[in-house]
């Protein structure tokens, strides 16, 4: 059964590798199995891992701080009507603005180290988290709300037992989205002013023409996205193992 | 009331914007005062130059939003439809939904060229996946009952995709196209500023290199605002198409 749902994947990389043997690519275009040889010959050299951690330097601590905002203030306006006219009319109209034109203007605030960049990165993640977390706030059922006063709850006890774990469906959802958000945000920070990390890499590897690299930093980009969106649907699935898997 | 808590909040950064341009703390290149980036941003609506830019950037938005809806509504509806192409496609695209697609782009230069092509290819690819997935979404959870009606009084199949069907999913739809239309704006921006020679996003990075930090600051309001017109003028659009089921909450 894998094996038949990887099967178009499968098909796709087989007519790729038959077309580089048959006809040959252009440069710029590697075999599927070239693209292996190359990363892991890279994987044997340091320089790799240290693109990569300046990258996740960057694109976790913005994804921490951009979410944790995100879940407080989010939870806050859902629970508090004070929180909820100061909050959420600001974040509602500023959440289709793209984000990443600010860059420039933080580079000229904070500098064009790695503060701008996990900042900007934390901008982007703040939103959707915030998003997600006020609607699975305020979608707690009132039933439940009451039942609970009725039994002598205080409001705290309200929020941990009922509030926060009917919005964490939700707030996982909002997570997955400012994850692969941080990524992209990381990668296009790089991209346009950085002296290292994957966005780097591939820059310069496309400036010197070394085709080889680009698909190394491509191929690791790639990895560390998927991986970390396995790696958090594994706590959400932890987190959350009381509740119906979703069909 | 509802309505003004937000100009107010507006209002109130503005003003400490200003209060901080005039303060002297700050170097003017740092946080030009608001009456020079108002300047600008005159400028900018006077100089056909700049609109052309601004025409440039959105015309590479609009082609790859554009070419994404058909073909993510077309692939989200036969997969919302059909089980065994949701087989055979629901691996590939939640296999690949976490990877950036943006680090195509250099990839895409050399294939498509430097031009508008490379840009309009990424959009279309970042924007296909939220509508895919949630057209697919949509298309599946049409209620059974009311095919079976449909089919009872004698509808085709291509009949009840149309009057079922497609007025079932369209509220998903719209909500996969609301996620993917700021994305389109924000791939345009981001790769002109990554490899341009023209649009918004080369726009905001020329100023910036030439230290004009001021008309930077014009073209990010212009890019703002753009971000927030486009969105309301999508929602418009939703609700006279969609009228039947009310927009309740922001987000979907």
């Amino acid at each position: 059964m894998a094996l038949a749902k990887a099967g178009l994947l499968a098909l796709v990389l087989l007519a790729w590798q038959l077309a580089s043997l048959l006809w040959g690519l252009p440069d710029y275009i590697l075999s599927p199995l070239a693209i292996l040889r190359h990363f892991f010959a890279a994987l044997g050299s340091q320089e790799l891992y240290t693109d990569i951690g300046a990258s996740l330097g960057r694109a976790l601590p913005g994804f921490v701080i951009g979410s944790a905002l995100g879940v407080a203030l989010g939870l806050a306006a859902g629970v508090s009507r004070i929180f909820d006219g100061a909050f959420s009319p600001v974040v509602f109209l500023t959440y289709p603005v793209p984000k990443i034109v600010l860059l420039p203007l933080f580079m000229l605030w904070f500098g064009i180290g790695d503060l701008s960049k996990v900042l900007i990165i934390a901008l982007a993640c703040f939103y959707p988290v915030f998003i997600n977390a006020y609607y699975g706030a305020r979608s707690t059922q009132k039933i439940l709300v009451w039942a609970a006063l009725n039994m002598g709850a205080g409001p705290g006890r309200i929020f941990r037992g009922i509030v926060l774990p009917g919005a964490l469906p939700q707030i996982f959802a909002g997570l997955r989205v400012s994850l692969a958000l941080s990524f992209i945000v990381m990668f296009a920070a790089e991209m346009i002013n950085a002296r290292s990390g994957l966005g780097h890499m591939i820059r310069i590897a496309e400036n010197s023409l070394r085709f080889d690299l680009m698909y190394v930093s491509l191929a690791s980009i790639a990895i560390l996205g998927y991986a970390g969106d396995r790696l958090l649907a594994l706590v959400r699935e932890k987190t959350l193992a009381w509740q119906e898997r979703p069909a | 009331m509802k309505r003004l808590a937000p100009l107010l909040l507006v209002a109130a950064i503005l003003l400490a914007w200003e209060a901080i341009a005039r303060s002297g703390l700050w170097n003017p290149l740092i946080f030009p005062s608001l009456e020079k980036i108002s300047r600008e941003l005159v400028l900018f609506f006077t100089r056909p130059e700049s609109l052309l830019e601004a025409w440039i950037s959105l015309q590479r938005a609009f082609a790859g939003f554009a070419l994404a809806t058909l073909v993510g509504v077309t692939i989200g509806m036969l997969m919302g439809r059909s089980a065994w192409i949701a087989a055979l496609l629901d691996p590939l695209f939640s296999g690949t939904y976490a990877v950036p697609k943006l680090a195509l782009f250099p990839i895409f230069i050399f294939v498509f060229g430097i031009g508008s092509l490379s840009k309009v290819a990424l959009v279309f690819l970042e924007c296909l996946y939220p509508i895919v997935i949630v057209t697919s979404q949509g298309a599946r959870g049409v209620s059974r009952v009311l095919l079976w009606s449909a089919a009872n009084m004698g509808a085709s199949r291509a009949a009840a995709l149309r009057r079922v069907v497609v007025p079932a999913a369209a509220p998903f739809i719209f909500a996969g196209l609301r996620i993917a239309l700021p994305i389109a704006l924000i791939v345009v921006i981001i790769t002109e500023m990554v490899s341009s020679a023209d649009g918004l996003g080369y726009l905001v990075i020329y100023s910036l290199s030439s230290l004009r930090t001021d008309r930077m600051l014009a073209v990010v309001v212009v890019i703002a605002a753009l971000g927030w017109l486009l969105d309301r003028a999508l929602v418009a659009l939703r609700d006279r198409l969609v009228y039947w089921e009310k927009l309740e909450t922001y987000y979907l």
